[in-house]
């Protein structure tokens, strides 16, 4: 397997070598940092609007109801689905020793993508939203959504298909099983859901909401993780069966779990108890998936002090397991009595889609960048620099959120406290919550702006 | 068995669609064949049995409400359901009366559902006829005059337009209203 890996990744070396051209892997590189940049303005905006609720208040379109869609399908599809695509494109024909099968198709996925995504920002600005969390995008461009995702399946799977060497490597798997789960996914929030009312709508409402991180931002995100922590550390994957067990394990118990968002709420306590049982077992997959990474990077710790990816990486495989440790014990019903419907909540769903999947994504992008471009990266010390600000802004953003979240549901059960008191008492919290966003930002500009510079710098020959 | 998933794609496809449709369907499709509460109405005439009432669908002047609740995000930050906790069920009570838990069938009319999933603000489940239309018109227009500390955007867009004002309002004091809970009609208007 590893030699196949290595093969597979020998660039230019090797006699006969494919050129790949990468267009597509280019289309989806630009438009997810910019993406990242804007609505990490919008973020701001609403991290602000919970200090100071006046601000931009008297607008239609600038109040929190209308922004809070626009941040969570900007960030989620815009850049995060957007950045993962992209390095999905670069990582797939490498691991299959082809070049990706249609490149104007890849190239027609990412220009469909950006009108879908512009069409968000304008139709989420008007107030359309179709109400369901996660599943707002009005209708017909969920339904472009759905030709993107065949577009994108299509080209992966059909060079899959084409592959030369026949064993597959992890992340093919997982990036197979995104493709696939997805298309399942995504039907079932945005189209199953227009068919039922009330409690059986919400059921399949959370069966989309958790499995769009869970079934989505997961598999994709592990598979760019598989790849680029032996790719940049120079080292072989510690073990592929233990990369079986996560994977396959993940395939079964992940989608049984979407009703643990309504536990203690109007729905069957039967279902309840099942939620909870497939949470616990999420222990499986995430473990030996963690453990497999972690190992691999054993006596190779100290590379993290030279390469931002690296660091970007395995910070990312610690915000997972402390992520889907969380989620799991949060899924009890003791604990879910105290932090559901807090502001634990945010606080942990930004550790899963910013702590781990995006610093995979921004890891892959600033290794991708600048080989498909040609480049060299345009600075290391900045991309450094966006590292701690990221990483110090976003412990701060997590850590406060858990503590605020825990208090507030400790405040809740306390019947004797209004609830106003309530809100007037986290507004500390809300307080360094915005100023770690803050920081976050000055690290997604850096991140940005570095990448930018890299693909308009000049060529150089160090391309690989 | 699996192993054949490492050199065979149609396998790895396969394999990974068929475990994942046990899980998917047993939990989304099967769930409301077997609990019939969350397709049947709320109906009790019997006093014994808890809150008496009968669950009606919304007139076009309360879809209209619950349409301005949908685009202006309300759900963002407002739960509507009374959980099974005590805490629930006392805070969101009416002078010593406890709130009813939610239960499946209140909801079965209702699309896009709005149970939420975050309580910036106060669950709104029960909020029908806890104040009345001068309250709520002093309240969109600027949250802070009357509660102190309140974080709630003004909108002042929807208290100048009378028409949309008015039903949004009319959707507010039908929620909870299901259950008749509050003992003798004691709801604001």
């Amino acid at each position: 397997m590893q030699e196949q890996f290595s093969r597979a990744e020998s660039g230019g070396a090797a006699p006969g070598a494919i050129i790949h051209e990468d267009t597509t892997v280019k289309w989806f590189v630009v438009s997810s940092i910019s993406y990242f940049f804007i609505v990490g303005i919008i973020a701001l905006i609403i991290a602000a609007k919970f200090v100071w609720p006046d601000l931009m208040g008297t607008t239609a379109w600038l109040t929190y109801g209308r922004l809070r869609p626009l941040h969570v399908n900007g960030m989620l599809f815009g850049w995060l689905l957007a950045a993962d695509m992209g390095l999905t494109f670069y990582i797939v024909p490498r691991l299959c020793g082809v070049k990706i099968w249609s490149e104007k198709l890849g190239v027609a996925t990412g220009v469909l993508w950006n009108v879908i995504i512009l069409g968000a920002v304008v139709s989420l600005l008007l107030g359309r939203n179709k109400g369901f969390e996660y599943g707002e995008l009005e209708m017909s461009l969920s339904v472009l959504v759905v030709v993107a995702w065949l577009m994108f399946t299509a080209n992966i799977l059909m060079t899959v298909f084409q592959r030369k060497y026949q064993a597959m490597y992890v992340s093919i798997w997982y990036f197979m099983g995104c493709l696939l789960w997805t298309a399942f996914v995504y039907l079932t929030g945005n189209f199953a859901t227009l068919l039922a009312t009330g409690v059986n709508q919400a059921n399949l409402n959370w069966m989309y909401v958790h499995n769009a991180v869970g079934l989505i931002f997961t598999p994709v995100g592990l598979g760019i993780a598989y790849y680029f922590i032996p790719r940049t550390s120079n080292t072989p994957l510690f073990s592929h069966k233990l990369s079986m067990v996560g994977f396959w394990s993940l395939a079964f118990v992940y989608v049984w779990t979407g009703a643990h968002h309504m536990l203690h709420g109007p729905i069957s306590q039967w279902l309840q108890t099942i939620a909870i049982a497939f949470s616990l077992m999420l222990l499986v997959p995430v473990w030996a998936v963690v453990y497999n990474l972690l190992i691999t990077m054993k006596g190779q710790w100290h590379q993290l002090r030279d390469k931002v990816e690296l660091k970007f990486l395995m910070s990312g495989v610690v915000f997972y397991l402390l992520t889907c440790f969380q989620g799991p014990m949060h899924s009890l019903r003791t604990v879910n009595a105290i932090v559901s419907k807090t502001d634990w909540i945010p606080g942990h769903a930004h550790m899963a889609v910013l702590g781990a999947f995006s610093f995979f994504a921004i890891a892959g992008t600033y290794y991708a960048a600048p080989r498909v471009f040609g480049k060299l990266l345009h600075s290391v010390a900045l991309a450094n620099w966006s590292y701690w600000m990221i990483m110090i802004g976003g412990l701060g953003f997590f850590t406060t959120l858990w503590l605020g979240g825990f208090w507030q549901g400790w405040q809740w059960n306390n019947v004797s406290i209004p609830f106003i008191d309530t809100v007037v008492a986290l507004k500390p919290i809300w307080t360094v919550r915005f100023i770690s966003g803050v920081m976050i930002f000055v690290g997604i500009v850096m991140f940005a702006y570095n990448i930018m510079a890299t693909v308009l710098g000049p060529e150089t020959e160090a391309a690989a | 068995m699996l192993r054949k998933a490492d050199t065979s794609a149609v396998w790895a496809i396969v394999a990974s669609l068929v475990l994942f449709f046990i899980g998917g369907l047993l939990t989304t499709v099967v769930p409301p064949m077997v609990d019939k509460s969350w397709g049947r109405p709320f109906a009790n005439a019997d006093p014994a049995k808890g809150p008496t009432g009968t669950l009606v669908r919304l007139n076009a002047q309360q879809q209209q409400g619950r349409d301005i609740y949908v685009r202006e995000g309300c759900w963002y930050c407002h739960t509507q359901q009374i959980r099974t906790l005590l805490a629930d069920t006392k805070r969101y009570g009416w002078k010593g009366v406890d709130a009813p838990i939610s239960t499946p069938d209140e909801f079965v009319y209702d699309t896009p559902h709005m149970f939420g999933t975050k309580r910036t603000g106060p669950d709104l489940a029960r909020v029908g006829g806890r104040y009345d239309t001068q309250w709520h018109r002093t309240h969109f227009r600027n949250p802070r005059d009357l509660v102190k500390g309140s974080i709630m955007p003004a909108f002042p867009w929807i208290v100048g337009n009378p028409q949309e004002f008015t039903a949004l309002v009319a959707y507010m004091q039908t929620l909870g209203r299901a259950k008749d809970w509050r003992p003798s009609n004691d709801y604001e208007r």
